[in-house]
């Protein structure tokens, strides 16, 4: 074999090497991270800890269920308000045709999705917040919601553009007049896929911390009442991470682990009724 | 004398500045099968989706003339109550994917909100799948979702489905060129006895397939009417060359 | 009467207004941060982003730290994560396409992709910190811990999966014939690689990155807890510092008067701009040069 030849084959070789190395290193951080949230929060998981409220640094025993209860209203709310608008959206632009009106809405659901999470929470404080006149669960909901809402519309957008041509035109054969094709025939097809797009999006602004800061604000106490601050999971997480007391850092890692567990589950749970649940056609 | 229940009186058809069919006149004859011939971009599909007014989903579709049923011309009549009159069967089967069988032989029905009593759909629904020759295959699987037939039973469930609203007249657009042999045959004898009931108008490339089931035939070139004529008459002594060439293969 | 308030109509005018809906809230964002801010940028004109004092006791508002902060925390999280991003995209979309190993490692990605930032944070504040001032005693500077560089690690690894699923797409989609007419000529792997898929996939490798970068430019809180929140200008990698979204998160609630808060205000708009101008970019170079890709 010639020199160069040999030399090349020796660069491929260590190309193929560095390439495969450095793939399966990137898994470390990953495995760090579940692992250390495994080993640190497992050990806070009691049935008092789902039951009782975060108690005050120095006594054990606390819980949270304040910020169980408030993750559930936050984002319950933020699905009532984000998914028929989000539908909708999606519905427009999938069916209309172009024109410089639709191009804007396109832009604009690019920006609203890319804006940062805290100035979306800047927004609703100067929205709803400073209209209200103090921090409740509403303004936390509608800013999860903001963000919910670029997000349905997208993934919307994207099913209904995959049903195909065919069975619209079946249903128009058949007399059916244009809206009803859309909500009774091509809306149920693509309906796997419009409740992934939902799921991912919940999966998404469960995590989410900076929109509630000035909005949700947090409440040590059990609330249920959407106009008075309200606690979550992440709100409870920064708030207790952040302190000196060694109790709360391990409601903290406690609280970690059960929101990564919510998370992992709506992500899964998006997957599984994509693939179960998709009509063939 | 025929009794003519389809007219179709100097028509032209427009997409933005392309002139796509020329001053047709047509008339299609009750109880009778016409195939509808013509090479790729003669605007045999233009004109089969404008008698149930489905050409006016394409961009830009301008037409003028008249088609006329029983008198009345359905260019000026509500869309939705002329293709309750007129059904079509498409190329590719199209079954509505979330319904069952069942509902989709009486989906016509459902998505107007047409109530019917419980007996009446049940039988709508065996009358059709009967006239389409599907009900024997079916009858034990009702309430299960189409996917599992296969290709020529999904289009007979088209044509029971679009039977069950009872039309005058049954537009098929190249029914079977995406069925196998053992399909088309299927289908072609189904043609032959929906007949009986039934007007239908045929577009199809398969001059062999015209030949066996049509009536009539007319046979459309660049957008011109070319001949219209008994299709026995047409297939042995055609009137114009054109008509020939195409027949005997020299161009499609 | 029947033809205008027919079902039809009366959809297609809902659809429409759920268009309007969002044009509305975008441009009502940008007032709203515009008006609340105008009276600080009105006030420290260009002075408020190339001014380097933030200090609110004696009133002095002006970002540049901060817009230091968010570019440097940023620019080094890309430079980490880039390479990092392109080997993984190249062995899911070029040397592993198929098989339990692709799922295995997809499956990681989309993981990482989906903790949410607050744990990133957290993580990176009892476990990260401590190696960071681990190795700031070993190399003999003061070991805060926190900082630009913490911050950057943390960040960087939250970006991996941004950079990576985007260009891992492109590379997966090169065409059959160009690869192999490379090594029909006699080119080994790394050069079919290197010369033909990476230049045809370059569109989207760098759209790829700006997304990523786009991400971390308005990332919030995994920053916030290991930053270290200062308002100085970071004079080396391992300074505390602040990035605008962190500066915001840190102060907001303690704004109390007029101008601070408006200063914060104003802080969110720039970020706003800047992320929106990225991400814009970024998408806008998927669908001019990327055909077929949703």
């Amino acid at each position: 074999m010639d020199k160069k030849l040999k030399h090349r084959k020796i660069k491929d070789n260590i190309f193929t090497a560095v390439i495969v190395i450095i793939t399966m290193l990137s898994t470390v951080p990953l495995v760090l991270i579940l692992y250390y949230l495994a080993k640190m929060g497992i050990s806070s998981i009691s049935w008092e800890f789902f039951v009782n409220l975060p108690s005050p640094p120095g006594e054990i025993g606390g819980g949270i269920s304040n910020a169980i209860v408030g993750t559930i209203i936050l984002i319950g709310l933020a699905m009532i308000i984000s998914i028929p608008p989000g539908i909708l959206l999606g519905i427009y632009l999938a069916e209309a045709k172009y024109s410089k009106f639709i191009g804007l809405v396109r832009f604009s659901v690019e920006i609203l999705q890319a804006t940062p999470s805290i100035v979306i929470g800047i927004i609703a404080y100067l929205w709803i917040v400073t209209t209200l006149g103090g921090f409740s669960a509403i303004s936390g909901s509608i800013a999860l919601g903001l963000m919910m809402f670029p997000l349905v519309a997208k993934s919307t957008e994207e099913t209904l553009k995959m049903v195909p041509n065919s069975i619209k035109e079946a249903s128009f054969a058949l007399g059916v007049p244009y809206y009803k094709t859309i909500l009774k025939v091509v809306l149920p097809t693509g309906l796997s896929g419009i409740i992934n797009g939902i799921l991912l999006a919940v999966a998404r602004v469960t995590g989410e911390t900076a929109p509630l800061l000035f909005t949700a604000f947090g409440n040590p106490f059990m609330s249920t009442d959407i106009t008075k601050p309200i606690n979550s999971l992440p709100l409870l997480i920064f708030n207790y991470a952040g302190s000196p007391y060694k109790e709360w850092h391990e409601l903290a890692w406690g609280a970690s682990f059960v929101l990564v567990i919510m998370v992992l589950l709506f992500n899964i749970s998006a997957k599984t009724i994509a693939k179960k649940w998709k009509i063939k056609y | 004398m025929e009794n003519k229940i389809l007219k179709i009186k100097n028509f032209n058809a427009y997409y933005g500045d392309n002139h796509v069919l020329s001053n047709i006149n047509l008339n299609f004859s009750k109880n009778t099968v016409t195939a509808i011939m013509g090479p790729s971009g003669c605007g045999k599909t233009t004109l089969i989706r404008a008698i149930n007014r489905m050409h006016e989903f394409e961009n830009g579709a301008r037409i003028e003339g008249k088609i006329e049923l029983f008198g009345d011309n359905i260019l000026k009549l509500d869309p939705i109550e002329v293709r309750k009159k007129i059904g079509m069967v498409f190329q590719r089967p199209n079954p509505f994917p979330t319904m069952s069988i069942y509902d989709n032989v009486i989906a016509g029905y459902k998505l107007n909100g047409i109530k019917l009593s419980k007996n009446e759909k049940d039988y709508l629904v065996e009358e059709s799948l009967t006239k389409a020759a599907l009900w024997d295959e079916v009858n034990n699987d009702l309430h299960k979702k189409g996917a599992f037939l296969s290709g020529g039973q999904q289009q007979r469930l088209c044509i029971a489905r679009a039977l069950a609203m009872k039309p005058e007249i049954l537009l098929l657009d190249e029914p079977t060129s995406a069925l196998d042999p053992k399909a088309t045959d299927r289908i072609e004898h189904l043609i032959e006895e929906l007949k009986k009931e039934i007007t239908m108008v045929m577009v199809t490339h398969n001059i062999a397939q015209a030949g066996r089931i049509s009536d009539y035939t007319a046979f459309l070139y660049l957008g011109n009417l070319i001949e219209h004529e008994k299709t026995k008459k047409m297939f042995t002594t055609p009137k114009d060359k054109r008509t020939e060439e195409y027949l005997s293969g020299k161009f499609g | 009467m029947n033809k205008i308030f027919n079902g039809d109509n009366n959809f297609q005018i809902i659809t429409l207004f759920s268009g309007l809906l969002i044009l509305t809230i975008v441009i009502g964002i940008f007032i709203t941060l515009f008006v609340n801010s105008y009276e600080v940028l009105h006030t420290f004109g260009l002075d408020f982003i190339i001014g380097t004092d933030w200090n609110p006791v004696t009133q002095e508002f002006n970002a540049f730290p901060f817009l230091l902060g968010t570019l440097l925390t940023s620019f080094i999280a890309l430079f980490i994560a880039f390479p990092i991003s392109l080997s993984i995209a190249i062995f899911l979309g070029e040397l592993s396409k198929d098989g339990m190993l692709n799922t295995l490692i997809n499956g990681a990605v989309e993981l990482l992709a989906g903790i949410p930032s607050i744990i990133y944070g957290f993580w990176g504040l009892f476990v990260l910190t401590p190696l960071v001032r681990e190795l700031q005693l070993l190399i003999d500077i003061p070991p805060y811990g926190v900082g630009i560089f913490t911050a950057s690690i943390v960040l960087s690894i939250m970006i991996i999966p941004y950079a990576a699923s985007l260009s891992r797409e492109v590379i997966s989609m090169s065409p059959n014939e160009i690869k192999e007419a490379g090594y029909a000529l006699g080119a080994t792997r790394f050069e079919v690689i290197k010369s033909i898929i990476l230049p045809f996939s370059g569109s989207g490798i760098i759209a790829g990155v700006l997304l990523a970068l786009g991400r971390a430019l308005g990332e919030t809180m995994a920053v916030t807890m290991v930053i270290g929140n200062s308002h100085i200008i970071p004079d080396n990698i391992f300074s505390p510092g602040n990035t605008m979204a962190s500066l915001i998160a840190n102060e907001f609630t303690e704004a109390t008067e007029e101008i601070y808060l408006s200063s914060l205000i104003a802080i969110g708009l720039v970020l706003l701009i800047v992320t929106a101008i990225v991400n814009v970019t970024g998408k806008y170079i998927i669908k001019k040069f990327i055909p077929n890709m949703n």
